[in-house]
C-alpha cells in the first residue's frame, strides 16, 4: 500500500513494506544517499533526518510512522551548499572521512532552529547521539557556534 | 603487488590525441619499502614503472591520476597543493582522479609523494615554458611561468597554459627539473581548505555504500561467529521463501593475498570469514530474511578463547623470560644496584576500527572478469586476492575506489572485497554487501590485546639505570606472514625506542601469545598500545625519583644530537626535545592547579614526525568521574604542506586516541566478540571530547613528516599520567574504568 509524505517540500509516495525503515527508503527505493546508515539502532546519528521540524534517526523510523509528515534530509537543506550551517561546516573545515556529517549537520539545524545561540553544553546535549570517528567535535563546536553567528548577523541587519 | 621506486625519477611524456599533455610519474605506497629506504626516490631497481600520471588538459584543468584513496586525511586537497607550487597555477583546478593500485596507509601519502608531485609539476611547468619560448621564438630564459601563464618578461606577452598544452606535449620532460626554493612557496606551508567539502556537507559525496547499479541487488552476510568456522547447515529454503529474497547460499573463506607484500607463510591466517549470504531486493528485505537462518557452525578450537584465557596466558608470559628483542648493557647487574626500583603490569584491550561507514563492497563479476566497487586502502591487494579466489587473470579486476568512510586501517584488509566478489559469481548479479554495525564490530581485524610487565631502577641521584620491558600479545605480523618469521617481526616493537636508546641497561624481551582472533593495523597500529605502556611507566620512574615528569623526559633524551634507530628512521633529539618543551610551554605546565586537577604530559616519534601532548584532566575520585579538559599538542611533522590539515589530523588523532583511554574494548568469550554496536563498543562522543585541543606546529624546512597516525599514541598516556598527577592514581589498563578512578581499590578481574 502506497505511503505519502512530503519530502524536501515536495510530495512523496513509496509503495513499499510499511516497517521498513525510513533510512532505507531514501537509500534504497528513492536513491537518495546523504542520509547515512551507521548503526541501525540510533545509537550513531549518522542517518539523521527532521520530520515535522525534529532531528529524528531514520534508521529506526518505520516508514508507515512517517505518513502525512514532512520528511527533510540533507538534501533538503541545499544542493548548493548555500543553507548558514553548511556553509559555516565548510568555512571551519570540519570534514575528515564526512561519512558522519550529513547526520550532524541535521542535528545542529534542528538545535539551532530551537536555539539560535546555544551554549557548549546545549551543544553536548544536542550533539552527542551523533558519533564521529574522524574525530571533528571541536570544528563542530566552532561551526555551530560561526551559524549561530552568522543567523544573529542576518538578523541584526535585517532588523 | 610489487612496487618498484626508481632510483631516479624519470619523466616521459605522451599526447593523448594532442589534446592533453601527460607526465607520468611514480608514487611509493609501499611502507616497508619505505622503510627500507628511508627514502621515496632511493631503490635498487633503475626501471621506471610510472604508476601515476599528471595530466594537463586544453581545457585547462589538471589532474593528478594516482592511488591515493581519500578517507578523510585530506590527499584531495594537499596533493594538488603541491603539484600547483611547481605547476604555478591556480591550485583549484588541480584535481586527483583516483587511479592505481597503491596503498594509501602507513601516514605516507604526502610524505612519499612530495618529492616526486613537485618534480612532476615542475617538469610540466618547464615543458610549458619550453613550448611558449618557441612559440614566441625566443629563450626559454627570457621566459617565466606564473599563474597558470607563461610570461615573456622583456614584452609581457603572455599564453595560458591550456594554450600551450599541445605544443608542450611534444617535448621531452627534464627528469631533474629545477624545483621552486621553499622560501618562494605561495602554496605548500599556507592553510587551505579542503577540496571536498562542499561534497560532504551537502550529502552528494559517494561513498563506497552509495555505489547504485542497474540490477543491483544486496546481500547480507551471516558469517562465523569464530573466526575460521565455516557453516555446517543451514536453512535455505526456508529463508529462500521470505519475500524479495532472491539466494542463499554459502560463502566460502578465501585467502588475502599480500597486504603489504606479506609473505603469507606457513600459519598465516589471512582469510576472509566464511558465512551464508542472503541476497535479496533490498537492504531491507536482505536483513529481514537473515532473521530467519539457522546456521549450524564447525567451530575451530579457538571457539574455548576468553579475554580471561588469553589474559592469563599473556600474563604467564610476559612474567616470564621471552625471545630477547634488544639488550643493552647489562640489565641484572645494574638492577641489582638500583637504589630504588619499580614495577609495573600494563594491559591493553582488543580494538576494533569502528569505521562510521561500515564494511561494505560492491562487486560486479561477470564470466571472466569482476568490478568493483570499494571503499579501500589498498586496492591492489583487492584485486590480487579477488583474481586468486575467481581464478580470473589480475587484469580482468578492474575496482573503482570510492570515497572512504573512515579507514585507520580496516580497509588494509581486504576480506569484504574478496567476499563481494564470490557472492555476486554465485549471485549471478552486482551485489552490494552491506555489513550491519553488529558484522562490522565482530568481523573486524583487530588491535591485538597485549600485557606488558616492566621494570625499573633509579641510582641514587634518582637516573634512570636499569629497564626491563616484558611484553606478550597476539602478533599481526605472524596472523598475516605465519610464524617463519623473526622474533623482532613477530613483536612487532617498532614504537618501543624510547627510552631503549637513553637507558643504558635495557632489556626488551617479547613472547607471542596465540590467540584465534583475527588481527590487523589500527591506526598507529603497535604504539597505540605501547606508547601508553612506556610513556606512563616512564611517567612513574619519574615520580619515584621525586623529580617533575617534564624535566626527567627532557634529562633522559639529553642533547641534541641525531641517532639511527634500526628501522631506517633517524632520531633527531633536538626536534624530539622541541616539541616536548613547545608543548609544556603552551601548556603552561608547571603553573599550579587546582585541587582535582592535574596535567600529563607524553611524546612520540614515528612516521617520520614527532609528537608530543600535554592533558589537563578533573577528577572526582568520589564520583569516579574524569573530564578531559584540554589537550595542547606539538607536533614537528617537518615540512607541512597544509597546516589545517595537519591540525585537523592532530585533533582526529587525539579524539581516536582518546576512546581507547576512555571507552573502547573488545572482548572474547568462546572465542566470539562480545560486543556489537555503539552501546556496548563505546567511542568518544561530542560530550567526551575536549573542549580545547591546541595544536602548535613547529616551522620546519625538512622533509614531510607523516600525521595521520603520530598523534594517537601519545594521547591515551598524557591522560593517564595527568590523572595521577591529579589524584595520585595510576592508571595501568586501558580503558579507563571509574573503579580505577576512585578511592576504594579497583576489583580485581
Amino acid at each position: 500500500m502506497a505511503i505519502s509524505f512530503t519530502l524536501n517540500g515536495k510530495p512523496q509516495s513509496v509503495d513499499v513494506s510499511p516497517d521498513m525503515p525510513l533510512l532505507w527508503v531514501l537509500r534504497d527505493t528513492l536513491n537518495m544517499t546523504g542520509t547515512k546508515f551507521g548503526c541501525g539502532m540510533a545509537l550513531c546519528g549518522a542517518c539523521t533526518v527532521h520530520i515535522n521540524g525534529e532531528a529524528t534517526r531514520s534508521c529506526v523510523t518505520a516508514i508507515s510512522s512517517v505518513a502525512g509528515k514532512k520528511v527533510t534530509t540533507i538534501e533538503g537543506l541545499s544542493a548548493d551548499g548555500s543553507h548558514p550551517v553548511q556553509q559555516a561546516w565548510m568555512e571551519e573545515d570540519v570534514p575528515q572521512c564526512g561519512y558522519c556529517q550529513s547526520g550532524q549537520i541535521m542535528s545542529a539545524v534542528a538545535l539551532l532552529s530551537k536555539k539560535p545561540n546555544p551554549t557548549d553544553t546545549d551543544i553536548d546535549d544536542a550533539m552527542s547521539g551523533n558519533i564521529c570517528r574522524c574525530g571533528t567535535y571541536q570544528r563542530i563546536r566552532k561551526a555551530i557556534h560561526r551559524a549561530a553567528s552568522m543567523h544573529t548577523a542576518k538578523a541584526n541587519s535585517a532588523a | 603487488m610489487s612496487v618498484v621506486v626508481p632510483r631516479r625519477v624519470f619523466l616521459k611524456s605522451s599526447a593523448v590525441a594532442g589534446t592533453a599533455l601527460l607526465v607520468p610519474f611514480h608514487l611509493s605506497g609501499n611502507p616497508r619499502a619505505h622503510k627500507a629506504s628511508g627514502s621515496s626516490t632511493s631503490n635498487t631497481s633503475g626501471s621506471f614503472s610510472p604508476n601515476a600520471w599528471l595530466e594537463l588538459s586544453s581545457g585547462g584543468d589538471v589532474k593528478i591520476w594516482c592511488g591515493k584513496s581519500e578517507m578523510g586525511q585530506g590527499v584531495r586537497t594537499s596533493l594538488p597543493m603541491i603539484v600547483a607550487e611547481e605547476l604555478g597555477c591556480d591550485w583549484a583546478s588541480v584535481n586527483v582522479v583516483q587511479y592505481g593500485d597503491q596503498l594509501t596507509g602507513g601516514s605516507l601519502s604526502v610524505r612519499t609523494s612530495y618529492d616526486n608531485l613537485r618534480k612532476a609539476g615542475a617538469a610540466a611547468r618547464e615543458m610549458l615554458i619550453s613550448a611558449a619560448a618557441r612559440e614566441w621564438y625566443v629563450e626559454r630564459s627570457t621566459c617565466r611561468a606564473e599563474n597558470g601563464s607563461v610570461i615573456h618578461l622583456s614584452t609581457q606577452k603572455r599564453l595560458p597554459y591550456a594554450q600551450l598544452v599541445a605544443l608542450a606535449a611534444g617535448i621531452s620532460p627534464s627528469a631533474d627539473p629545477p624545483l621552486k626554493n621553499p622560501s618562494d612557496f605561495k602554496l605548500i606551508g599556507k592553510s587551505t581548505r579542503r577540496t571536498d567539502s562542499l561534497a560532504k556537507v551537502t550529502g552528494a559525496a559517494k561513498f563506497g555504500l552509495d555505489t547504485r547499479l542497474s540490477g543491483m541487488l544486496i546481500a547480507s552476510v551471516e558469517r562465523s561467529p569464530v573466526y575460521g568456522g565455516t557453516p555446517r547447515r543451514f536453512n535455505a529454503d526456508e529463508v529462500k521463501s521470505a519475500p524479495h529474497v532472491r539466494a542463499v547460499f554459502e560463502v566460502k573463506s578465501a585467502h588475502l593475498t599480500h597486504q603489504f607484500g606479506e609473505t603469507s607463510g606457513p600459519g598465516s591466517r589471512n582469510y576472509s570469514c566464511a558465512g551464508v549470504a542472503v541476497v535479496a531486493d533490498s537492504t531491507w528485505a536482505a536483513v529481514q530474511a537473515r532473521k530467519l537462518l539457522k546456521v549450524e557452525w564447525n567451530e575451530p578450537p579457538s571457539a574455548f578463547e576468553t579475554t580471561a584465557s588469553l589474559r592469563e596466558k599473556m600474563l604467564r608470559f610476559a612474567s616470564e623470560p621471552g625471545t630477547i628483542i634488544r639488550n643493552d648493557g647489562d640489565f641484572e647487574k645494574a638492577h641489582a644496584s638500583a637504589a630504588k626500583k619499580i614495577d609495573a603490569v600494563y594491559e591493553v584491550p582488543f580494538l576494533a576500527h569502528a569505521t562510521m561507514e561500515p564494511v561494505n563492497c560492491t562487486a560486479h563479476v561477470r564470466s571472466d572478469s569482476c568490478e568493483l566497487w570499494a571503499p579501500t586502502q589498498i586496492p591492489g591487494a583487492a584485486a590480487d586476492s579477488i583474481a586468486s579466489a575467481l581464478g580470473i587473470p589480475r587484469e580482468r579486476v578492474k575496482v573503482h575506489v570510492t570515497f572512504i568512510g573512515g579507514g585507520f586501517g580496516r580497509r588494509l584488509i581486504q576480506d569484504y572485497a574478496v567476499e563481494a566478489a564470490l557472492i555476486s559469481r554465485d549471485a549471478g548479479a552486482p551485489v552490494q554487501v552491506v555489513w550491519s554495525r553488529e558484522d562490522d564490530i565482530r568481523h573486524d581485524f583487530y588491535r591485538p590485546a597485549a600485557c606488558h610487565v616492566l621494570q625499573a631502577g633509579l641510582d641514587a641521584q634518582g637516573q634512570l639505570i636499569s629497564w626491563r620491558h616484558r611484553g606478550s600479545s597476539p602478533s599481526i605480523e605472524t596472523f598475516f606472514n605465519g610464524t617463519g618469521i623473526s622474533p623482532r617481526a613477530a613483536a612487532q616493537v617498532d614504537s618501543l625506542d624510547f627510552p631503549a636508546l637513553f637507558v643504558p641497561n635495557f632489556r626488551l624481551e617479547f613472547t607471542v601469545a596465540e590467540s584465534g582472533m583475527p588481527l590487523g593495523y589500527w591506526r598507529s597500529v603497535d604504539a597505540s598500545g605501547n606508547q601508553f605502556v612506556i610513556s606512563s611507566f616512564f611517567d612513574e620512574a619519574a615520580h619515584a625519583a621525586g623529580r617533575d615528569p617534564l624535566e626527567f623526559l627532557l634529562a633522559a633524551f639529553g642533547p641534541a644530537r641525531k641517532i639511527p634507530v634500526g628501522s631506517g628512521e633517524t632520531l633527531d633529539v633536538g626536534r624530539r626535545r622541541n616539541v616536548i618543551e613547545l608543548a609544556a610551554q603552551e601548556s603552561g605546565w608547571g603553573r599550579p592547579m587546582p585541587s582535582g586537577r592535574g596535567r600529563g604530559i607524553a611524546a612520540a616519534f614515528g612516521w617520520g614526525s614527532y609528537v608530543a601532548q600535554v592533558a589537563e584532566v578533573t577528577c572526582d575520585a568520589d564520583k569516579g568521574t574524569l573530564r578531559v579538559d584540554r589537550v595542547v599538542c606539538a607536533i614537528d611533522c617537518g615540512t607541512a604542506v597544509n597546516p589545517l590539515g595537519v591540525k585537523a589530523q592532530m585533533e582526529g588523532a587525539i579524539n581516536f586516541g582518546l576512546a581507547q583511554t576512555l571507552k573502547s574494548a573488545i572482548t572474547v568469550s568462546g572465542g566470539r566478540v562480545e560486543q556489537s554496536n555503539f552501546h556496548d563498543y563505546e567511542v568518544l562522543r561530542m560530550s567526551d571530547a575536549p573542549p580545547v585541543i591546541d595544536v602548535h606546529i613547529v616551522p620546519s624546512a625538512e622533509p614531510p613528516g607523516g600525521c595521520g597516525e603520530p598523534g594517537v599514541p601519545p594521547a591515551a598516556p598524557a591522560v593517564a599520567n595527568a590523572i595521577f598527577a591529579a589524584t595520585g592514581k595510576r592508571i595501568r589498563r586501558l580503558p579507563i574504568r571509574a573503579a580505577d578512578l576512585g578511592r576504594r581499590p579497583a576489583p580485581a578481574r
